[in-house]
């Protein structure tokens, strides 16, 4: 048995692998790091959550806040007091948490996946992280214009939102977010956003003059078309603009409710973690920008789906094509901004709501569960299930999670540790 | 009624910026021979990474002039005379000579995620990539015993000179042997102790590893503490806020660099340079409270007007922080900027103490001013949340702040 530490993801993981044959036979996956955030919050008036929870992570924060915020309002409906949101509101805080993925993935894909596909392909690969903080500074600028400062914002509150944008705000933020989509165009992709997003197959990447060419040509001289296959079912249920809950299996699209959703113990034998598995009907799902395009019918990564299944070339892929929607998703909310709504409609004080609630968000990684329990304004319980418990369980060899059936068969360690990767791992998100 | 008053105006009125700006000529001519002789003497030693600032400069297209206006930023923000402003370009060139360590404890990676997105993109960027946190488990190459090794090299080689900058809380209750660290194991208390023997000073960054933090909240289920709780005999600097504001970290490096110091230190072992001011006296708001124009609830008349955020639990009043000058996220903005108030994130235990929304009113708190924790009411603060007579108070002791000034540290 091997054991294989994991950093540069946000804290730390470490993977124990059983090798036959030099090729890895199993894996466990173990998660080190604890802080106890939901012990935190019981006893706690319902609004800390605002502040307490976008601090779980420095990396989705945006999202944990707009899930903590979604879960009072079920409260209050839950109350009989349903809370009324303008689409401005509605529009600001998509436009915010779309903004902090498109942050994450460009994070991603320069700090993460390059530097390990070198380690892969070291002759191919041209590594550039600061283009990657660049954009990122990018996308955390136009975010703050409305959210006040990134991470870890706390300005969406039940009813709406604190922030009052005029159209200079608006302009600031649309500047910002033509200037990234130009970054791209230019340093990323190669081509013109429009242009991109009408491809139609994956040979269109391979065309590329340009680090998304060199990732796609990488990726297949790898063999990652034919590798890191894990359950071909996937899994959404934050409701957005951008995509819609629902369980895929291969390619049919069913419906998905958050309820069904249940966590257990992850099995972790010769080391001790403090992550649980999420599953949804007792079974392992797949979740992430794949599966959001899958569940979105988006025509090209369904033709790269017919070809290459769910392989690590098709998660990698669908996160980098995930970028170029939320960019032109992110203009066209901002030019659709409708400023002279109210931001916020104040509903009645938390203080005399009793009830419980869930908000579900997609977060950069896939679902992020919020449940709640309040009584008179006080935090009674509070659940948090974060998307890497979906796809980076840990489990028995008879009955793997996503990243573990990715990792097993007919792969080294090395490639292992990439296919790990291809599902964007959040350790702190995870033990929370 | 009286004590009230004198507590409301003492806390309302002390001076903003703590530091002596001016010390003179003298003081700061010999400062700048001591400079001097620092840079002479960096110059002289081997860069510790290959980078090149001019070469990096050129390479990300800056040119001189947003360079110089980078440094005479800087300059004034470590409260230097524009004299200083040729030192800080050449300190800045010469930060490839000042080792740093960072090391992840307890945390969610948010200021090294803040400082990833640093102000002034390019500049500040370059100044990162410099200084290159010789070892950083976020950013770093290797991984695994490989990244262990590198550290033992690092520290080996740059022994009693390399800053270590530390992310995170330390568990040291229940949590001391839940959470290790790196491929021996090794508990976080044991890994920051041995880390921290051959460093120069070790810097706090973010309210977790300055105070505990987030984790250090109610009821503190790993017994978390802060960096200065667990390492004595070393010098420690705090930079707290969650995130700390990058601006704030390259400054502690920069300084360092330029004068071989830790920079002046408030009594919480917070930079003076950019904790010396209370985010209440740079308020773009503080007209509105001066006036006695409150926001009363979110989404009112108030708040599309951009009035005072003390009634929704505004923190600015006890809150000492540059934020309100620096902004965030290279100056677009700020909390107060979209309507929330300030939750005091680099003050101590402001989770389990203020938070969001409860008015200062509502909450024990211990004066900027300094002196033992006391409930509001002590304090006479509830007076404020009555508008009128704030504004009384307010108007009375600011004539008083006027004439004189006294307001020491706790
Ligand atoms: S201080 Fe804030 S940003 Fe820093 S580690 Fe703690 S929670 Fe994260
Ligand atoms: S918003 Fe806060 S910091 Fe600003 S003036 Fe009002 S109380 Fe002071």
């Amino acid at each position: 048995m091997t054991k294989q530490l994991i950093d540069q993801i946000e804290g730390e993981a470490s993977i124990r692998f059983d090798m036959k044959e030099n090729m890895v036979d199993f894996a466990t996956i173990a998660f080190p790091h604890f802080r106890g955030m939901e012990a935190i919050l019981e006893g706690k008036p319902a609004l800390d959550a605002l502040v307490v929870t976008p601090r779980v992570c420095g990396i989705c924060g945006h999202a944990h806040l707009m899930a903590s915020v979604r879960a009072m309002e079920s409260a209050y409906a839950d109350a009989n007091e349903p809370v009324q949101l303008t689409a401005k509101a509605d529009t600001i805080r998509e436009v915010t948490l779309v903004l902090e993925m498109i942050q994450n993935h460009f994070k991603w894909i320069y700090l993460v996946i390059m530097p390990e596909l070198a380690k892969l392909r070291p002759e191919k690969i041209a590594l550039t992280p600061l283009k990657g903080a660049y954009a990122a500074s990018l996308a955390s600028k136009a975010l703050a214009s409305f959210a006040g400062q990134w991470p870890h914002s706390s300005y969406m509150l039940p009813g709406g939102v604190s922030c009052d944008p005029t159209h200079l705000e608006r302009i600031k933020a649309q500047s910002l977010v033509d200037e990234l989509i130009s970054f791209f165009e230019k340093e990323c992709a190669g081509t013109a956003l429009d242009d991109f997003l009408a491809f139609d197959s994956c040979h269109d990447f391979n065309a590329l003059e340009s680090d998304i060419g060199e990732i796609e040509r990488a990726l297949t001289a790898a063999g990652m078309h034919k590798k890191g296959f894990a359950y071909d079912r996937f899994m959404v249920l934050g409701e957005h603009r951008f995509t819609n809950p629902a369980k895929v299996m291969q390619t049919r699209l069913l419906q998905a409710d958050e309820k069904h959703v249940k966590t257990h113990s992850a099995y972790s034998p010769s080391e001790k973690t403090f992550a649980k598995n999420a599953c949804y009907k007792d079974e392992f799902y797949e979740c992430g920008p794949l599966s959001r395009a899958m569940a979105s019918n988006v025509e090209l990564i369904k033709s790269m789906h017919r070809r290459f299944k769910d392989s690590a070339y098709s998660r990698v892929m669908a996160r980098i094509f995930e970028t170029a929607r939320l960019l032109d998703h992110a203009r066209d909310m901002l030019g659709s901004l409708a400023l002279n709504e109210d931001s916020l409609i104040p509903p009645k004080p938390i203080t005399g709501i009793s009830g419980c609630g869930v908000g579900v968000v997609e977060a950069p990684r896939g679902p992020l569960i919020h449940r709640v329990e309040i009584e008179e304004g006080i935090i009674k319980s509070y659940e948090i299930v974060t998307p890497t418990q979906w796809n980076i369980g840990s489990s028995v060899k008879e009955n793997p999670t996503p990243a573990q059936l990715a990792m097993m068969g007919n792969v080294t360690m090395e490639e292992a540790l990439f296919i790990f990767r291809t599902f964007d791992v959040c350790s702190v998100c995870t033990t929370h | 009624m009286s004590d009230k008053i004198e507590g409301v105006k003492k806390l309302f009125t002390s001076k903003s910026a703590r530091v002596e700006t001016n010390r003179g000529e003298s003081y700061y001519n010999n400062l700048f021979e001591r400079c001097q002789a620092r840079l002479d003497e960096l110059r002289a030693q081997e860069p510790v990474n290959r980078l090149d600032f001019s070469e990096l400069l050129s390479e990300h297209g800056t040119d001189r002039r947003d360079f110089m206006k980078w440094v005479s930023a800087t300059t004034a923000m470590l409260m230097l005379p524009p004299m200083f402003a040729p030192l800080v370009a050449e300190a800045a060139e010469l930060m490839n000579r000042a080792p740093v360590i960072w090391l992840e404890l307890q945390d969610c990676a948010g200021n090294s995620e803040a400082l990833l997105r640093s102000d002034g993109p390019k500049i500040d960027e370059i100044v990162l990539d410099i200084i290159s946190l010789e070892f950083h488990e976020t950013l770093m190459a290797p991984s695994g015993h490989q990244a262990e090794k590198q550290l033992d090299g690092a520290m080996g080689h740059f022994n009693g000179k390399y800053l270590l900058f530390v992310e995170g809380s330390i568990p040291v209750g229940a949590g001391k042997e839940w959470c290790t660290i790196g491929a021996s194991g090794e508990n976080f208390l044991d890994h920051l102790t041995r880390v921290a023997e051959g460093a120069a000073a070790v810097v706090a960054v973010g309210s977790c590893a300055t105070y505990g933090g987030i984790p250090a909240a109610a009821p503190n289920p790993t017994g978390a503490v802060g960096v200065m709780d667990v390492i004595k005999g070393k010098p420690v600097i705090n930079i707290p806020a969650c995130p700390a504001n990058p601006a704030n970290m390259v400054g502690v490096v920069l300084h360092y660099v330029l004068t071989g110091q830790v920079p002046e230190l408030d009594s919480l072992l917070r930079p003076k340079f950019a904790f010396g001011y209370r985010i209440h006296d740079n308020c773009e708001r503080r007209a509105h409270f001066d006036a006695g124009e409150y926001v009363e609830s979110w989404g009112d008349e108030g708040a599309k007007n951009n009035f005072c955020l003390y009634k929704m639990g505004c923190k600015g009043p006890m809150t000492f922080n540059n934020c309100s000058i620096v902004r965030y996220n290279e100056g677009v903005n700020w909390p107060i900027g979209v309507g929330r108030g300030c939750i005091g994130c680099s003050e101590p235990d402001f989770w389990d103490k203020y938070a969001y929304e409860r008015p200062m009113a509502d909450a024990k708190l211990k004066a900027p001013t300094g002196g033992v924790e006391k409930s509001v009411d002590e304090f006479g603060l509830g007076l404020l949340t009555a508008a009128g007579i704030g504004i009384g108070i307010h108007a009375a002791a600011s004539a008083i702040a006027g004439k004189k000034e006294d307001g020491g540290e706790a």
